[in-house]
């Protein structure tokens, strides 16, 4: 029951998954395929910026002036759109002092025909001598009229002679009630004036709605001019700073992608990897820098690809002429031994004297040639390590019989401690007595007074094996040297100690080889101590030379 | 009648060491020159012991050495293999082969007779 829950549980948590996984490859599948549309397309533009055959300067030159330009033109622009928006407002500013001016003319005109009707109307002469005489005042705001108006000259012209028409009625009207005509003075008020009046007083009126009504389209015209300027400014803002994050980016990435090319070059280069070119398409100090580059790294790859030949055939060669020179010698050996044996007969006690000195010279040489032969075996990558089953306990007791003889001779004590619960190890049993016989036989060599002292143990699932003596010690800073090939402190006492130099060298490698770890611990006066470790299960793997 | 030991080995010093060691101890010796010849040797005259050089031309020492193993008359005769200190993995290989033992080049005459002795207590049998 709780399984069968559990289940469906986990359908149901599918089926949500996975429904979310479709959608969200769904939505982001358009954008996926805007970007790599983008990346092409960027990838395009930059190629082609960096194949133009131009410096880096001209490069970063043109680009620069470029977006100056673009500054100065969007300057340009602003200054244009400033320019008409100052015209817009004066041209208002012009019409709203006209609509004053018409409103002023309409409220006198207004206002006069009222003073001139109530005159007329009673019939008084003094009044109305006053009343034209205001009239004819109002003749400098006419002028003024023609002076603010450039447009509606015929509507003003229409006023004026309405006017003047309108002055000549009263004027004569005035004359009739002064003469005392008073009926032809009321007949020409009802049959001139009055119309006259009425049509000016429109006149006035439509000079008025006319500026208004301009007025009006006026401030429309000004509200959509202004949205289309305010429109092109940003578009040409935008536009601008599009095209200057576009020129610079891609200005910026025709140099950076090359120079990042170069860098990751010249690092595979550093790390030992010729086999590459960069690939610059640049035309420019950059494309010539990374040509140079190439050149460099094949000539180098070349000079390694030689040293590299030439190394191997000296290690094969070294390796072939030891292995020749053994043979003879190994048989100067046996025939020595033989002689020694008396199997040829009696051997008197000077000539065996003389045949002990032979075997031992005999012996050192076919040491000597034996490190050579290893180290060059070594070099060239051929010495295998044959991996068995072995016991340190044992190696270390062969490592203590082969030199007990000459601790003896010399006098010095031997300590050795072997930890009781050492496992059984997989080695190259011969190469690891050698590594051990080696270290042994050196501080004998170098210990006149004293002791040696061997000591295995168990740590970390490795071997550590230390041989410590009473020697005169290693300074710190000749210690590295000591594991390299041919190098003993003192160059006179390779004669004086015996032995090639060769064996810490060989020891070394073999240790390594082991993917173990070998050093020396030691104070100039306190004696030295030689570790080395070795994994308890070791494979065996390469070292480089 | 003394034991008789095959040395296959193709040069003429090592030969000569053997032979002046061992027939001075009391062995009878067949010498071969080469792989085939040891091979051929030890089917003819099935020696007590045999003692074979690794390094050789043509036939080396543990193809012949598996030759002679893999014939059932013959593969109770002991074979003691020269191991050459240049090619290391050739105990391993050699004891893959068959070989009862192995003495590593360079040898001292004392050291392989010692070998020799483990199989061959008695020279006169």
């Amino acid at each position: 029951m709780q399984q069968n829950l559990r289940s469906n549980l986990l359908g149901a948590c599918k089926v949500v998954l996975q429904g979310q996984g479709i959608g969200s490859r769904l939505r982001l599948a358009p954008f996926r395929r805007t970007a790599r549309a983008l990346a092409g397309l960027r990838e395009t533009v930059v190629a082609f910026v960096a194949r133009i055959p131009a410096r880096v300067e001209t490069k970063l030159l043109v680009a620069f002036l470029g977006m100056l330009a673009l500054l100065v033109a969007l300057g340009a622009v602003g200054l244009s759109v400033l320019g008409a928006a100052h015209q817009r407002t004066n041209d208002l500013i012009a019409l709203q002092r006209k609509i004053a001016v018409y409103r002023q003319v309409q409220q006198d005109t207004t206002t006069q025909l009222y003073e001139v009707s109530s005159a007329m109307l009673l019939s008084d002469d003094k009044a109305l001598a006053t009343a034209l005489r205001k009239l004819n005042q109002f003749d400098y705001d006419l002028e003024r009229l023609q002076f603010v108006n450039a447009e509606d000259v015929a509507l003003s012209s229409q006023v004026r002679r309405t006017y003047d028409q309108f002055v000549a009625v009263v004027s004569e009207v005035a004359e009739l009630y002064r003469a005392g005509r008073i009926a032809d003075a009321r007949q020409i008020q009802l049959r001139q004036a009055g119309p006259l009046a009425d049509r000016l007083e429109r006149l006035t009126n439509q000079l008025v709605n006319r500026a208004e009504a301009e007025m009006l389209t006026s401030i429309t015209t000004g509200r959509r001019s202004y949205t289309a300027s305010q429109t092109a400014v940003i578009a040409f803002v935008c536009g601008s700073v599009i095209l200057a994050l576009v020129l610079g980016y891609v200005i910026s990435w025709s140099l950076i992608e090359p120079v990042t090319q170069i860098a990751a070059r010249l690092r595979r280069i550093a790390e030992g990897d010729f086999s590459q070119r960069v690939r610059v398409t640049n035309r420019d100090e950059l494309g010539a820098l990374a040509a140079d580059v190439n050149r460099t790294c094949a000539e180098l790859g070349y000079l390694y690809e030689q040293l590299e030949a030439a190394s191997r055939h000296k290690s094969e060669f070294l390796a072939n002429t030891s292995h020749e020179l053994r043979t003879p010698l190994n048989a100067i050996l046996g025939y020595t031994e033989l002689v020694l044996d008396e199997i040829y007969g009696e051997v008197p006690a000077k000539i065996r004297e003389v045949l002990e000195r032979v075997q031992s010279n005999g012996r050192h040489l076919l040491g000597l040639i034996n490190d050579v032969l290893d180290l060059s075996k070594i070099e060239a990558g051929q010495l295998s390590l044959s991996i068995t089953e072995y016991s340190m306990k044992e190696v270390v007791e062969t490592v203590i019989v082969a030199t007990e003889a000459l601790v003896a001779e010399k006098q010095l004590t031997f300590a050795t401690t072997i930890a009781d619960d050492l496992p059984r190890g997989e080695g190259d049993e011969r190469r690891i007595t050698q590594v051990l016989l080696n270290l042994v036989g050196n501080a004998i060599k170098f210990t006149e007074s004293g002791g040696i002292a061997v000591d295995a143990t168990l740590s970390d699932g490795s071997f550590q094996v230390a041989v410590s003596d009473t020697g005169p010690g290693i300074a710190a800073e000749d210690q590295q040297a000591v594991f390299e090939e041919f190098r003993q402190l003192d160059s006179s006492s390779t004669r004086i100690k015996g032995g090639t130099g060769l064996g810490l060298a060989i020891s070394k490698r073999i240790v390594e080889l082991h993917g173990g770890r070998i050093w020396v611990e030691s104070e100039p006066g306190e004696g030295s101590t030689f570790r080395f470790t070795l994994p308890v299960h070791a494979s065996a793997r390469s070292v480089a030379p | 009648m003394s034991k008789r030991i095959l040395i296959v080995e193709d040069q003429e010093d090592n030969r000569r060491i053997l032979r002046d060691l061992l027939t001075n101890v009391g062995f009878e010796l067949i010498e071969a020159t080469t792989g085939e010849e040891g091979v051929r040797l030890a089917e003819r005259n099935r020696p007590d012991l045999i003692l074979m050089d690794v390094q050789m031309p043509v036939l080396d020492g543990h193809e012949a050495t598996q030759r002679i193993k893999s014939q059932p008359e013959l593969r109770s005769i002991p074979i003691i293999v020269v191991t050459s200190y240049a090619l290391s993995g050739d105990e391993a290989k050699a004891m893959a082969a068959g070989a009862d033992a192995y003495v590593a080049k360079p040898f001292s005459p004392r050291a392989l007779l010692a070998a020799i002795r483990r199989f061959l207590p008695d020279p006169a049998g």
